[in-house]
């Protein structure tokens, strides 16, 4: 038994030791909901993320509880209609499907398949933006349209909250090279 | 029990291999929570605050007696005594304030400082805020000649709220209120300029847009002759934006130093009017 946890042990570590990989826990995420006099956005910088080049693996998540649109009472809708109480977390997973050269050091189109799950609610989306790595880190940039319907997300059925169905997303991020130690 | 836990371990590094995500870990492991809706029961201070940066106006109505009945359609042909206010949130936890009052013309300066904030995990168990409320009557007066010192009104509190329930909230205040001048309404009146008190009231929310609120001062120890503790009752609409307040209030006045020091009318003796309020939050950043 021992030598099985040994085994497994060190598979992980030789894994993690030769995978170059990228981490972030300070990258911003930023989304605009876009109705006539009720246009607004929210921050976040605490998105955290992790792209292993070896694997071809890409993985970001955010505490939804940080997202601040600037006002609190909002925010406090925003919580309650996303539900972070049982759902903290929007998170995506998936895979690099386009070429990408990490020592080209300019900025590359990069195009990514996975699952975004956010409301307990999951999607396979394809996600395109720019990878520009930059000596020891990778800056990223990349942006997509979030349907609430497909994750099930109902706006506030009041009377003056107005939010819009299509939410445009955006991320930027530098992450710092890891795990080659 | 060794054999179980290597099992977890290795079922544990097996997977991390095979997925390669990273645990998920909140970054907000505690928050704040939502005393009250609003900055105000209905026209007591509650312990909550405005974010940092965010505005909150309050339009604030009451007609006369409902008592009336129909020849006065039950107050409302007595017209409106308005307060007109905003509040500006300086920090989390400091906001400041201005509001007029039609009545007397009364403009107030106020603010109000959050000591402590409830916290989701208890750890802290309930919310502190101190408030302070200067007003100037700026009516003209005909009777005499006052000075500007003459027409400042004051009030201070100290209230403790905690939030018991997704539904329930109460606070106690301690208060008290000065007025430089005190102008007699009758003979036998024997005036006091100032009154201490407690503020009692509590919020019940039903669901995320309707819950009712009450609030209660008492008076403690002397007070001018012929007033009455004030009370009302609230209905509550959160629309997302907005909070409307519909309630009934035996005071006519916003501003607590004139409830507490001014208020004749009985509730409990059905003297008491219509009045709503609406509140309305804007992020200014």
């Amino acid at each position: 038994m021992k030598k099985l946890i040994l085994t497994a042990f060190l598979l992980t570590i030789s894994i993690h030791g030769y995978s170059q990989s990228y981490f972030t826990d300070s990258g911003t995420v930023v989304f605009h909901s876009k109705v006539p006099l009720h246009t607004f956005s929210g921050t976040s910088e605490n998105l955290t993320g992790l792209i292993d080049l070896e694997k071809r693996t890409v993985d970001f998540y955010l505490d939804l509880a940080t997202l601040d649109t600037g006002n609190g009472k909002r925010d406090k809708d925003m919580r309650l209609t996303l539900d972070t109480e049982n759902h903290p977390f929007g998170e995506f997973f998936g895979k690099i499907t386009s070429e990408f050269n990490p020592d080209l050091e300019e900025a590359q189109d990069v195009t990514v398949e996975g699952v975004f799950k956010i409301h307990g609610k999951e999607q396979n989306i394809e996600v395109t933006g720019k990878l520009t790595p930059e000596g020891d880190q990778l800056n990223l940039t990349a942006g997509w349209i979030l349907k609430l319907e497909d994750y099930e997300i109902e706006p506030p059925k009041l009377l003056f909250i107005k939010v819009d169905q299509e939410q445009e997303i955006e991320i930027n991020a530098v992450l710092k090279i890891r795990g080659e130690s | 029990m060794k054999k179980f836990g290597a099992f977890i371990l290795i079922g544990f590094l097996v997977s991390e291999i095979a997925l390669g995500q990273m645990e998920r870990r909140r970054t907000v492991t505690d928050e704040p929570l939502e005393v009250f809706l609003t900055m105000s029961l209905i026209t007591m201070s509650t312990t909550s605050n405005l974010q940092k940066n965010n505005m909150n106006s309050t339009i604030m109505h009451n007609f006369g007696l409902v008592s009336t009945g129909i020849e006065e359609f039950w107050g409302l042909d007595q017209g409106a005594a308005v307060r007109l206010g905003i509040d500006y949130g300086i920090t989390d936890r400091f906001s400041v304030g201005i509001g007029r009052t039609s009545r007397e013309d009364n403009v107030d300066l106020r603010f109000k400082y959050m000591l402590l904030q409830q916290m989701k995990s208890d750890k802290v168990p309930v919310e502190v805020s101190i408030k302070g409320d200067i007003g100037i009557n700026t009516q003209e007066e005909r009777r005499f000649d006052p000075s500007f010192q003459d027409r400042l009104n004051m009030f201070g509190s100290v209230a403790v709220a905690r939030r018991f329930s997704d539904s329930f909230s109460f606070q106690v205040a301690p208060m008290v209120s000065h007025f430089n001048t005190v102008v007699i309404e009758t003979a036998d009146q024997d005036p006091e300029h100032t009154h201490y008190g407690a503020g009692f009231g509590g919020e019940y929310r039903f669901n995320l847009k309707h819950s009712v609120s009450f609030e209660y001062f008492a008076v403690l120890g002397d007070r001018t002759k012929g007033t009455k503790n004030p009370m009302a009752v609230s209905w509550q609409i959160d629309t997302g934006g907005h909070v409307f307040q519909m309630f009934f209030m035996s005071g006519n006045w916003f501003t607590e130093q004139h409830l507490l020091a001014r208020t004749t009318n009985d509730f409990f003796a059905g003297d008491f009017r219509l009045g709503f309020n609406v509140n309305r939050v804007f992020g200014l950043k």
